[in-house]
């Protein structure tokens, strides 16, 4: 395949750069199938990123690799390391579940707790690990939810159930349910592919702002996205990082053709 | 690309005779509807036997009362029967659900391989398996290692008359819930056995539900595992150990004598059991399935008051 | 495979070989009259109109394009540059005019040598035909070509600005000053079509 095209960083490379997510030659399989060849990224922190490419091309099942979901898969099998902050998230003295909670996904269909009602949605992460405080459970809920952009919405009615919810607000739920456990990275699966043009611009608002405090890396379909949403992008072909780079560049100037091609909609 | 005179042409081929399609239409949904009121004809008409046949013998005394001497003036009632029915199914769903369930779930959650095969083709064996034969099993592992027949003989072999089919709807329930759910649990870093318990059981819960009522209602009506194992009583229940009466036992004891007094009190007795079966239904969906939005209107207007 | 913004592009590249052609024509047509004592305004003024006309429906449909398509990559880096581009023609076609409009402002000027703006006229003349090229073929050695012409032009300029102080008629040296400027301006634009070809094919933006 085409050799990974990437820009030379700004900064002088002795720099302590901060990245906060680190994959290394990373492959992945599933069930017999191929997923992700060879893939090396740097996630800066504070920053959001972007992976594009056309369906199949591996981003979501590298996106899984990155907090550890790949390994739930019929015959997963993976290679290579993802460092987290300078720790290998895959050796064996890590408990997965304790990565999981410093890593937080959110779903491409909304999936609220059907038997939960709102309050006990955002605060589910909390209390099934443990934690009793109700003072503690309030904070955390009222936090999140204004953090998601849905407090004043929902602040009267926090015991209805969750699925009560129109979609764009129970996808702010889910992401109000996933900063809960208070992550460090917020891994984003096609956020608003199944919701309306406003609320999916709310979403971008609200992850524009989540960017100060986060490290977020979003897998998306749509190209207009990533260029509002995202600092750098990267794109995946057929399971390879064809090119990655600031997100300006890839859109203004894609240095390798196959980029060029996809970004114009000039793929088959 | 199809041209509008190509699509003409096309069309020409379809069959118009509407006014014959209409026709059919009626036929079939008089022919469904039929049978529909062809199912439900002997359920309607058995409850109907029943209730004008055993209307007769109700009384509060043939509710409490222990059977009378054969034949005599005074026949008594059904007490121990009653009290020997719930006493069962009690007993048997405290054996047989909770195992049930736990094997649903492993069979749901962790049974994606051969193990998980094997027991399931077991589960289904077990299933259809004749329950006097279970009532057989039961008598020789208890009945006659103990002494004599007991209660818990008969819960032992109910309970395993029900659990294959909790194990079966409980699967079936869990595996009815989107494997979204369990991801969404995952990804927020919960234990396995908490995103199982916690998230997906509930979720379940109306389908659980259900068949556990199935499972209680098939076994309050089942006769032959007793025969062998409880042997019937004219007492009240004294104690796990001794023998004691059911429903169907003495529905079958009854009718079977040639007293017409006897007769009546059986149609009485599997009134009683119908309706037993019926308020277990009602009454546990009641309870269960209606009781969180009741619980939520009471708080809201708790604050609404404060 | 077309997509929904081929039609488009086709379209703005017509245009844009229209202009192309116009600012050739003028510029040559503007030159040659000056230099061969004649007047060619209303015909100057005419093509710079069209020019005009053309530039503001280049405008409409890059803009629309920008609106609905959301270009990216070349696509996008083609209709920015088309827009550029455009506008230098239209100053092209403009500074053509200018210069058939010295005639008008001085009257008479048969008596004039104009040897400063003979000696200039076919590097003028080369560039706008080089710059079209450039933009047509989008060649980046014609683009580095243009930039050196251009430094040409300006040594050019400023040696013989000043000297035009030293002809004898204040006429002849008022209306040479004047082309000569307009001239220079010319090659300015043109070098900065050069520029926009650069961007195209490269993504580097020049800074001046």
């Amino acid at each position: 395949m085409e050799t990974v095209t990437k820009t030379p960083t700004k900064e002088n490379s002795t720099e302590d750069i901060k990245y906060k997510l680190i994959a290394e030659n990373v492959s992945a399989s599933y069930d017999g199938i191929v997923a992700v060849k060879n893939v090396s990224l740097k996630f800066r922190d504070r920053a959001v990123t972007a992976l594009i490419g056309p369906s199949g091309c591996g981003k979501t099942t590298f996106l899984r690799c990155l907090n550890r979901m790949h390994e739930l898969a019929k015959n997963a099998t993976l290679t290579g390391k993802v460092l987290l902050d300078g720790e290998d998230l895959y050796s064996n003295k890590v408990d997965p579940i304790v990565n999981r909670r410093k890593i937080g996904m959110v779903f491409q269909k909304p999936n609220p707790f059907p038997t939960m009602s709102i309050y006990d949605n955002v605060a589910c992460g909390l209390k099934l690990n443990g934690v009793k405080d109700k003072k503690i459970l309030d904070e955390v809920v009222e936090g999140c939810l204004k953090m998601a952009g849905l407090w004043t919405e929902v602040k009267d009615d926090l015991k209805k159930p969750g699925m009560g919810l129109s979609g764009g607000q129970q996808q702010r739920l889910c992401i109000a349910r996933a900063l809960a456990i208070q992550p460090e990275v917020l891994l984003m699966d096609e956020p608003t592919s199944a919701l309306d043009p406003i609320t999916s611009q709310k979403i971008e608002e609200m992850i524009r702002e989540l960017k100060k405090e986060y490290t977020i890396i979003i897998v998306t379909h749509n190209m207009q996205q990533a260029t509002r949403v995202s600092d750098y992008t990267g794109f995946m072909y057929l399971g390879d990082l064809v090119e990655f780079g600031e997100t300006k560049q890839i859109f203004e100037n894609p240095r390798n053709e196959t980029t060029a091609k996809y970004v114009q909609g000039q793929f088959g | 690309m199809i041209t509008p005179e190509q699509r003409a042409e096309f069309r020409k081929h379809f069959r118009y005779n509407v006014g014959r399609r209409i026709v059919l239409d009626k036929i079939v949904k008089v022919i469904v509807f039929s049978c529909v009121i062809i199912a439900i004809v002997p359920l309607v008409a058995i409850l109907i036997n029943t209730i004008s046949n055993g209307a007769a013998a109700l009384s509060w005394q043939f509710l409490t009362e222990i059977p009378g001497a054969v034949g005599s003036d005074e026949p008594g009632g059904i007490g121990p029967a009653i009290q020997g029915t719930i006493a069962l199914i009690g007993v048997s769903s405290l054996i047989g659900v909770p195992i049930g369930v736990m094997g649903g779930i492993f069979l749901s959650e962790y049974g994606n391989n051969r193990y998980g095969r094997t027991v399931r083709f077991f589960n289904d064996v077990l299933a259809e398996f004749p329950t006097i034969v279970i009532g057989v099993f039961a008598f020789v592992l208890i009945v006659l290692t103990v002494g004599n027949f007991s209660l818990w003989a008969g819960s032992f072999a109910l309970s395993i008359v029900m659990l294959p089919i909790i194990m079966r709807t409980t699967e079936e329930s869990l595996k009815l819930v989107p494997v979204t759910y369990r991801e969404a649990g995952y990804a927020l870093g919960i234990r396995r056995y908490r995103v199982v318990f916690t998230i997906v059981l509930s979720s379940a819960k109306n389908g659980l539900i259900t068949g556990i009522l199935l499972a209680v209602a098939r076994i309050a009506g089942e006769t032959a595992p007793l025969v062998f194992t409880i042997l019937g009583s004219s007492q009240f229940i004294s104690g796990l150990d001794g023998p004691v009466d059911a429903l169907p036992l003495r529905i079958w004891r009854l009718s079977s004598l040639p007293y017409d007094s006897a007769v009546t009190q059986g149609w009485g007795a599997a009134f009683i059991l119908i309706l037993m079966v019926l308020t277990i239904n009602i009454g546990v969906r009641y309870i269960f399935l209606r009781s969180k939005e009741k619980r939520i209107i009471k708080l809201r207007k708790l604050g609404a008051a404060s | 495979m077309t997509r929904i913004i081929d039609p488009h592009l086709e379209n703005l590249s017509q245009m844009m070989k229209q202009m192309c052609d116009l600012s050739i024509m003028s510029t040559n047509l503007a030159i040659d009259s000056y230099l061969g004592k004649q007047n060619a305004r209303k015909e100057v003024h005419e093509l710079s109109s069209k020019m005009m006309d053309l530039y503001d429906k280049v405008g409409e449909l890059t803009f629309e394009m920008i609106l609905r398509y959301s270009p990216v990559a070349s696509d996008f880096r083609l209709i920015r540059s088309s827009l550029e581009i455009s506008y230098g023609f239209t100053r092209l076609g403009r500074y053509a005019y200018d210069i058939t409009l010295v005639r008008d402002t001085f009257g008479d000027l048969s008596e004039c040598k104009n040897e400063v703006i003979y000696t200039l006229s076919g590097e003028i003349k080369q560039m706008v035909q080089l710059a079209v090229e450039c933009f047509a073929t989008l060649d980046l050695d014609k683009a580095r070509e243009l930039r050196t012409d251009e430094d040409l032009v300006d040594k050019y300029y400023n040696k013989h600005l000043p000297m035009l102080i030293t002809l004898s008629s204040t006429k002849c040296a008022l209306a040479d000053a004047l082309v000569l400027r307009y001239m220079e301006r010319m090659a300015d634009h043109a070098a900065f079509v050069g520029d926009s070809v650069n961007y195209i094919v490269t993504g580097a933006r020049a800074y001046r």
